[in-house]
């Protein structure tokens, strides 16, 4: 009985995911002797020393993109992002530029559960995000932010490791993004600073500082956490079906 | 009649593990408050991002038949929940659990899909959560 309830389970499982490639064992990820991949073993390393990020990887809630500051914390807003957000909350976050499918930007993504795909190389660390069908570049190669940046989806980011952990720092993100669903909002100075640490091999730190004296009378600083999501692989994701605008109230 | 039950407990765990996301804000588009429960007939289905559509015939207690469109989450998803795009078929009957558009128009989104023929519950991956 428990065979056939496995069997059904694995068959059901296999028919669906297999012609997507959504059951393939990823390489390289250690096993537990059941075949599960072990997410406790330690954090891999490169060939020259240091953390290895790749894989696919996600936030295991929306919590942190429906808000940000969902665990409380004080968001020091000044006037005028606090007028921009209580717009934005009264609105029921109606014009959120996702709802256009517009893609997310660098803190909704990191807050993201959809996966993403990081691809490491000893100068750059590249962001494959399912959703949207989009990517991000960090440039880990050394060179500097650029002085005045045309102001861009996804900002300008640079990467410099502190001991284990990847510190990356983001300008030039312009302000039509959102930093969270919840529409907390930001100007063109907002400087991102991200912190990442692959804890071991299943488990991601991520630590996003906030600093942007238009919108914040200081910064302030969020944390949570990615999981690895092993024997997986990144789907199609074109906004082609949007029907949100046939849904809204006529008194738009 | 075991397949049922096993897929209706695959579904649950993966489900549990990651949820369908919503591009857009669900409280602009739907009515938490309004809850609705459709029982009708399969018209089509739309699978594709950013959001599965499928549209369902529904008779009401004069005979009228309204065509109903229900959001649920994106394919990829459901994909790794365990659907594809050949669970629900035009033709199938079903019953629907959901919530009402805001705009008062025969739209919805549906938070659970249960097939008549066979009581197979189709969990539908609501957008709703965000």
């Amino acid at each position: 009985m428990r065979v056939a309830l496995a069997s059904a389970v694995m068959l059901l499982v296999a028919s669906a995911a297999h012609a997507q490639w959504l059951n393939l064992p990823t390489p390289g990820v250690p096993r537990l002797p059941d075949g599960r991949a072990n997410l406790n073993a330690p954090a891999p390393k490169t060939t020259d020393g240091r953390p290895d990020f790749s894989g696919i990887w996600h936030a295991p809630s929306q919590k942190y993109l429906a808000n940000l500051a969902a665990d409380g914390i004080e968001v020091p807003m000044t006037p005028w992002a606090r007028e921009i957000f209580k717009q934005r909350t009264d609105s029921n976050g109606i014009d959120r530029p996702s709802a256009s499918c517009l893609p997310h930007s660098v803190t909704d993504f990191d807050a993201h559960n959809t996966p993403r795909k990081v691809l490491q190389s000893p100068g750059l660390i590249v962001m494959l995000y399912e959703g949207y069908h989009t990517f991000r570049q960090i440039f880990t190669d050394g060179r500097a932010l650029p002085k005045d940046p045309e102001p861009a989806w996804f900002g300008y980011s640079v990467g410099r490791w502190d001991g284990d952990t990847l510190v990356v720092d983001t300008t030039g993100i312009h302000e039509k993004t959102w930093l969270d669903d919840a529409g907390h909002p930001h100007g063109e100075a907002l400087h991102v600073i991200e912190r990442f640490r692959r804890v071991n091999f299943g488990r991601m730190d991520v630590q996003i500082t906030l600093d942007d004296p238009k919108a914040y009378t200081k910064p302030w600083t969020v944390a949570f956490q990615w999981e690895l999501m092993p024997d997986t692989e990144l789907l199609d994701w074109v906004c082609e079906n949007n029907k949100y605008f046939d849904v809204l109230p006529k008194d738009r | 009649m075991r397949t049922p039950t096993v897929l209706l407990l695959v579904l649950a765990l993966h489900v549990g593990a990651a949820p369908a996301l919503a591009h857009h804000s669900f409280a602009a588009e739907f009515d938490s408050k309004q809850p609705i429960k459709l029982t009708g007939t399969v018209t089509k289905v739309e699978w594709t991002n950013p959001h599965v559509w499928f549209y369902i015939d529904v008779k009401d207690e004069t005979g009228k038949v309204t065509n109903w469109g229900m959001e649920m989450g994106g394919p990829n998803g459901l994909l790794r929940a365990g659907w594809t795009r050949n669970s629900m078929k035009a033709g199938d009957e079903v019953t629907v659990d959901g919530f009402k558009a805001r705009s008062g128009r025969p739209l919805g989104n549906a938070t659970s899909v249960v097939l008549s023929s066979t009581g197979q519950k189709l969990f539908a991956a609501s957008s709703q959560g965000q």
